[in-house]
């Protein structure tokens, strides 16, 4: 039990460090950044539930995130309905679709659940993009049913602008920071529990875990339907923060941003897809004047990374932790 | 006692099992009642592991049927038969590598006894108490926090059988589980099964090592090309022309004789 308090204090310390970011940045815009942050590093968090803890090479996170958020954004444009309630409605969404693709797919191995999950992903960016069809004819036009192309907007938010004025922001982080630290406790939890031992023994030989009992399936399932509540969580939190949902959160290269932050990050790990989605963002920032070398520098950096450090930055951290720390080698990897 | 004589404990009827062309075991009907141990020899490729793979579910079936205290268990999942009561130990060295020996042991004990429809979050102290009491009767509470791969070959043998026994299953089924150790290490399983057997578990093992394989069954059948070549008490192995010819040789079919007397001596004086 010794590492899952290890990651328990750090999850403490680093809300603890968070909730004074606003207070020592006066800058709007850094703070918005890492509201952003807080929403990706959700996403990852998740995500490597599903691909590193529990071994499903599943590229439905991002379908599963725009699910939230197009439920919730839905929910506020068409009834009116409190971004309060819309949010956990969003999540809820976004666990039963979940569910159902999980009872689709998790049949198949490796590869093919990839395939067919971006199939899915996929699908629903083409349905939502071609729909020309009105649903509404509002006085600002023609409105499809999932919004087209322009997506959705001025759908309701928290409140903050109200309470707080033009420091609304301020509030949105503070909901950022809330969703992230539940989302890595809640990660915590799975991974030091029974049900992250059922994993790792799955990935050791997966034969031998049928033979004492352990039902792939099953537990494959839970885990996909279980992150799917914090993704769509996040989606809908990412709709309420930025304020509009359009196509655009399907897209390939959005998918391939947060994928990359677990891989360099460190799959399989608590805090790899953390510190993967921290360094991301980081890149992408020192980037934003380069125009189209951005995408080659992204690229480049995946790259390196792969190359370098197959086992991401966490791979990385404990390697040199075990060579300064030679005769004390005695602590598992987490 | 008495209802198990009624309905066997294990029943195979009619199993058989085609690769193609090739039929790995032909037309093979068994019966094993409550608290007996079975003994399975044979020549390599006469189906013995085959056999065991259609009784824990790794493969299914070519026609037959195998039933479980009456329970017919032959299309049910190797995890529904593990909650049936089935517990299989390997031929090779299996394990999960990356845990260590109590963790290996806790899959079985967590997962192995019945259906966890929905896995709770901390691992209850009862199954903790169980994972304790199999690592004790196989001797290896010492190398608990030891990474599994780390062990010697006779250690992941126990902690395979300890995994088996923290299911708490009605019928064990060893594969090999000496094969490749030492005179000592032997005897060493050997009492671990003894004392399993003792216990109330029916176990059926299949061995070449038949000083093993006669000290420690009830029955022993011979299996070769598929098919019962001979079935009955250890004694009987020696004077069966066929027995001694595909399988033992005259000079092992000496020896076997000799233990078997062993045995029996043993049995009526204790």
């Amino acid at each position: 039990m010794t590492a899952m308090r290890r990651d328990l204090l750090l999850c403490g310390l680093f809300a603890c460090a968070a909730l004074f970011w606003p207070m020592i940045s006066d800058m709007r815009y850094s703070v918005t950044q890492t509201t952003f942050f807080f929403i990706w590093a959700t996403v990852v968090v998740q995500w490597n539930l599903v691909f590193g803890i529990g071994g499903i090479f599943s590229l439905a996170q991002v379908a599963i995130f725009a699910i939230g958020a197009y439920v919730t954004a839905m929910l506020g444009y068409y009834l009116g309905t409190s971004m309060l309630l819309a949010m956990p409605a969003g999540a809820v969404a976004a666990v039963a679709a979940s569910l159902v693709l999980g009872i689709a797919c998790l049949r198949l191995y490796g590869p093919y659940v990839a395939l067919l999950t971006i199939c899915v992903s996929q699908v629903l960016y083409v349905l939502i993009v071609n729909d020309t069809d009105c649903f509404t004819n509002p006085p600002s036009g023609c409105m499809p049913l999932m919004g087209g192309v322009r997506g959705f907007s001025r759908f309701g938010d928290l409140g903050f602008r109200d309470w707080l004025g033009a420091g609304f922001y301020i509030g949105n982080y503070y909901v950022g920071l809330l969703l992230l630290t539940a989302a890595i406790l809640f990660s915590i939890a799975i991974i030091h529990s029974p049900m992250g031992l059922a994993f790792r023994a799955l990935r050791d030989n997966p034969v031998y875990a049928a033979a004492r009992g352990v039902d792939r399936f099953r537990y494959q399932l839970w885990i996909f339907g279980l992150s799917a509540f914090f993704t769509g969580l996040s989606g809908a939190f990412y709709a309420v923060n930025t304020g509009v949902v359009g196509p655009v959160v399907f897209s390939f290269q959005h998918l391939l941003f947060l994928l990359s932050m677990i891989v360099i990050g460190g799959i399989g790990t608590v805090w790899g897809p953390v510190i993967g989605a921290a360094v991301l963002m980081l890149a992408d920032e020192a980037m934003r004047e380069l125009g189209d070398f951005r995408d080659i520098g992204m690229g480049l950096l995946l790259v390196a990374c792969v190359v370098l450090m197959p086992r991401g930055l966490t791979g990385l951290f404990q390697d040199m932790a075990r060579r300064f720390a030679k005769p004390a080698d005695t602590e598992g990897a987490t | 006692m008495t209802q198990a004589r009624e309905t066997p404990l294990l029943s195979c009827r009619n199993v058989t099992k085609a690769f193609g062309s090739l039929t790995a075991v032909n037309d093979l009907s068994f019966e094993l009642a409550a608290g007996e141990v079975l003994g399975i020899g044979g020549p390599n490729g006469a189906g013995k592991t085959t056999l065991f793979e259609m009784i824990s579910g790794q493969t299914g079936v070519t026609s037959g049927t195998i039933a479980l205290e009456g329970r017919d268990i032959t299309t049910l999942s190797p995890v529904g038969r593990c909650h049936a009561g089935l517990a299989r130990v390997f031929q090779l060295n299996t394990g999960f590598d990356s845990l260590t020996v109590r963790e290996n042991v806790l899959v079985a004990a967590y997962y192995g006894r019945a259906p966890r429809r929905m896995p709770g979050l901390r691992v209850p102290s009862e199954v903790g108490d169980r994972v304790q009491d199999a690592l004790g009767r196989v001797g290896l509470e010492a190398s608990a926090d030891r990474p599994a791969a780390t062990l010697p070959v006779i250690d992941r043998k126990l902690l395979m059988i300890a995994g088996a026994l923290a299911m708490s299953p009605k019928l064990l089924l060893l594969d090999e589980p000496v094969g490749g150790l030492t005179q000592r290490e032997i005897d060493r399983v050997a009492d671990v099964v003894r004392q399993v057997a003792a216990g109330g578990v029916t176990v059926v093992l299949i061995e070449h090592v038949m000083r093993f394989l006669v000290q420690l069954s009830n029955r022993v059948m011979i299996l070769h090309h598929g098919k019962k070549l001979y079935e009955g008490d250890a004694s009987g192995l020696s004077r069966d022309r066929d027995v001694v010819e595909v399988y033992l040789g005259h000079g092992a079919g000496k020896e076997v004789a000799r233990m078997a007397a062993d045995r029996a001596e043993v049995r009526h004086v204790g």
